[in-house]
């Protein structure tokens, strides 16, 4: 699965990257570049998937990828896929991810449920202390609330809890094997859970692997609790945890002042940053505001020109684009790729 | 009669254990108290019934966050409100509030890194306590001087007039530690308590192999032929990986564990281990704190642990339901070598003494070496901290110091795994007692039957099974 995602990373990436655009992306790195990358290349899904991926793991599976001639790599790290690459990327599955909206949040779901779970096994057999199987405070203090708010002690929400879950796990387009993957990552009393290394032999695959197919799972099953009104518990559990604010922090304070109507010089001297920079967070906008008019910088004409080039000649390049397009400037031609054909 | 009426009223027992008395008695009147007392025997109540009796507040110092978070819940089970952890764990509004109240409170735990912030020290100055409470202390010894500088620097504060007495307790201490804690806490001819090392139920068996491939051969064989739950100890992570694989794949119930596991994943293999659905873990030295299971019967070392102390630790945990069960040591030429890199691998070097001199003379912050990585965090830490109290010269000395005393405690390993005597004597010799009675198959050398000792492994042991997600889940929460 990993090797999977890395290489439709690598497609999307175009050829126009060098590989390590890739690991950033999985790792949900905050710096203008990665966010415009994956804008430009449409890869909100895998954005943050793997927060804590080491770079070993990333370089190791490059290496196999330059083994089996699916990629080529230069000097500078720049790639291009190979024509065996671009059959394997066609093969695969179109993954169900949804990184961009959690970032990692979904494991705070998971600790908060876990431990939800464990409190009520625990309680059903009549047993008040146990190890918490989280043991982060802030997950503790978190579900003590819940399950106080909840009244625990009248025993209803168990058969709710289950209810939905049942109903949740019922209703989402996912195998069984990954469905068990999830159950076993439960635990409660006399039944402990399974580690990674004992799913993944069972499951006869990597340990990344393993943990892939649950990201995969608990995105799928944030989205559909966050799409209807029919999982009350479930929704509080996941509460707060889908990103809205979708720019970096500083590119909300220039977000800010631009809809005060301050120009892009104005929030240079107000902000004392570089124009560059104040450019960089008006193309992050242009990608997440869909409400952003990019027509104060540049007419429908000019963008219609930038769009044919860019389909004419297969390329999200600056400097090729630049070549074809040459009356409009660097940050008018990101901001045209940035917001998108209309 | 008191004593035991205060007992009865507030912890509901009717009589003490062995050693509890002496030690309560005499950290009520007045005197200091090192009492050496095994885990799960009690070692808590000789600081909770004085307290009760004392109506003044106890301040109980502990390492481990984890264990004050045990005790504090411990303490409100039995209906005690007035208990605080003061640790890093409270936000700011909360400390403030805690401080402010601290006097209210019967018990007052804290780590050594809150006693040495300014605001806890004048706040505990100005109030009067009635007992100070070192748990774990030695940790002030096995950590203090190599590891936590720390726990080191509490000893300062424990130079004051009018202190109230200081009961420091510990599970595992040699004379030696016995002797830092003494020193490092400044006691005052203290009243000094020590359970009986034995444990008559544990049988010492050793075999020395030729050569290490020996050793692997015997293993298998042996965890395949007798019966768990047991615990083999491995010297390093991808060992215990290795031989797990290998367990695993010979059919045995077995899971690898190691502090580089996620906490998740560790408690779950604790937790199927006393749940009885594994038989073998293989395991680095960094399980068994806080495992409570009273019929494991074997406890196999692959290699020599670094001290005679971790192995007594070790082998302890076999047998707690005082059914026999057996410890066995084994050894090939050359463990002692690789016992010695293991147990200085944590200790700054010599060069990186100079290595720390000459950036700060480049005006480089040190710590630059640690984000290098060219030492661990615990080693800079110990370098860090030794720095700035000495000369160079001194420095250097003192990490020598460290590395001999180390290889030392190896070497007093190496004669247990030597000795041609009885090993029990020599093992309970090491901690200053005089063995009273050998047990029946006392040790290798006294003669082991080990087919007396040893239960036969039943052939026909089922490896747990998954079930379907929609069963699982009705037993998490539903079923009976």
């Amino acid at each position: 699965m990993f090797y999977q995602i890395l290489l439709q990373i690598f497609q999307k990436l175009n050829n126009e990257r060098t590989v390590s655009a890739a690991y950033h992306i999985l790792r949900g790195k905050r710096s203008g570049q990665t966010i415009q990358d994956v804008g430009l290349f449409q890869l909100h899904n895998y954005f943050g998937l793997l927060p804590k991926l080491p770079r070993a793991t990333f370089d190791e599976a490059v290496s196999t990828f330059l083994q089996y001639s699916w990629l080529n790599m230069q000097e500078s790290g720049h790639y291009s896929i190979k024509k065996l690459g671009l059959q394997r990327a066609e093969q695969t599955t179109t993954f169900l991810f949804d990184g961009w909206h959690y970032r990692g949040n979904e494991h705070i779901f998971f600790a908060r449920l876990s431990l939800i779970v464990q409190s009520l096994s625990y309680h059903k057999e009549g047993i008040r202390s146990f190890s918490p199987i989280s043991k982060d405070v802030q997950v503790q203090s978190w579900v003590r609330a819940f399950l106080q708010n909840q009244q625990y002690q009248t025993g209803q929400i168990q058969q709710q809890l289950y209810d939905e879950c049942l109903h949740v796990l019922t209703a989402l387009p996912v195998t069984d094997a990954n469905k068990q993957l999830f159950l076993y990552r439960l635990s409660g009393h006399s039944l402990p859970g399974w580690t990674w290394q004992q799913l993944s032999s069972e499951r006869k695959e990597t340990v990344l692997n393993s943990q892939l197919a649950f990201i995969e799972l608990l995105h799928i099953l944030l989205n559909e609790v966050h799409a209807t009104e029919d999982y009350p518990l479930l929704s509080i559990i996941a509460a707060e945890l889908r990103v809205k604010a979708l720019l970096t922090d500083s590119a909300q304070q220039t977000a800010y002042l631009y809809e005060q109507g301050y120009s892009v010089e104005q929030i240079v001297q107000i902000r004392k940053l570089k124009q560059s920079t104040i450019e960089d967070h008006l193309v992050e906008l242009a990608m997440n505001e869909p409400n952003f008019s990019i027509g104060p910088f540049v007419s429908y004409e000019e963008a219609e020109k930038v769009w044919q080039a860019s389909k004419q000649y297969q390329t999200k390049k600056l400097k090729a684009l630049h070549d074809v397009v040459n009356e409009l400037s660097y940050f008018q031609l990101r901001l045209v790729l940035a917001k998108g054909e209309v | 009669m008191e004593l035991e009426q205060t007992l009865a009223k507030h912890f509901g027992y009717t009589t003490f254990r062995p050693g509890q008395k002496e030690v309560i008695e005499a950290v009520l009147k007045g005197q200091d108290v090192i009492a050496l007392l095994p885990t799960g025997m009690g070692k808590s109540l000789c600081y909770q019934l004085p307290a009760y009796i004392l109506q003044k507040p106890v301040l109980i110092v502990s390492p481990l966050l984890s264990l004050m978070q045990d005790q504090v819940e411990q303490l409100k089970r039995l209906g005690e409100k007035r208990v605080v952890a003061l640790n890093s764990f409270l936000s700011a509004h909360e400390k403030r509030y805690a401080l402010h109240y601290l006097e209210q409170y019967r018990f007052i735990f804290t780590s050594p890194e809150m006693l040495l912030q300014q605001q806890v020290q004048e706040k505990l100055a100005n109030m009067a306590l009635g007992l100070i409470v070192v748990d774990e202390a030695h940790c002030i010894s096995q950590w203090g001087f190599d590891f936590r500088p720390d726990y080191l620097r509490i000893g300062d504060w424990f130079v004051q007039n009018n202190r109230p007495p200081v009961l420091a307790l510990s599970a595992t201490a040699t004379q030696k530690v016995v002797k830092d804690i003494h020193a490092t806490l400044s006691l005052n001819a203290p009243f000094e308590f020590m359970y009986n090392v034995d444990r008559p139920n544990i049988h010492l068996g050793r075999v020395v192999f030729e050569d290490r491939a020996d050793k692997a051969r015997w293993i298998v064989d042996h965890v395949k032929k007798t019966a768990g739950p047991g615990i083999l100890y491995m010297s390093s992570r991808k060992r215990a990986e290795q031989y797990g694989e290998t367990f695993i794949q010979a059919g045995i119930r077995a899971a690898a564990y190691h502090a580089g596991y996620s906490a998740d994943d560790r408690q779950f293999i604790q937790q199927q281990f006393i749940d009885g659905e594994l038989d073998w873990i293989v395991a680095t030295n960094a399980f068994g704190m806080g495992i409570n299971k009273a019929d494991i019967r074997q406890v196999i070392h692959e290699t020599m642990p670094a001290n005679v102390a971790n192995y007594m630790q070790e082998i302890g945990r076999a047998g707690r339901d005082g059914e026999p069960a057996l410890a066995i040591l084994l050894y090939s030429d050359g463990d002692e070598e690789l016992a010695k890199f293991v147990v200085t691998g944590d200790l700054p070097s010599v060069s990186h003494v100079d290595r720390y001199q000459e950036l700060l003379l480049q005006h480089v912050e040190p710590v630059q070496m640690l984000k290098n990585g060219e030492l661990s965090e615990t080693a800079f830490r110990v370098l860090d901290y030794w720095y700035h109290q000495e000369s160079i010269e001194q420095v250097k000395a003192r990490l020598n110091y460290f590395a001999l005393e180390k290889y030392q405690a190896v070497d007093e390993m190496l004669k247990i795994t030597q000795t041609k005597g009885c090993i029990r004597e020599q093992l309970v010799g090491y901690f200053g007692q005089k063995l009273q009675k050998k047990p029946e198959n006392c040790c290798e050398n006294c003669g082991i039957d080990y087919d007396e000792i040893n239960i036969v492994r039943a052939q026909e042991v089922k490896k747990v099974e998954m079930v379907a997600w929609q069963s699982r889940l009705n037993q998490l929460l539903l079923s009976d």
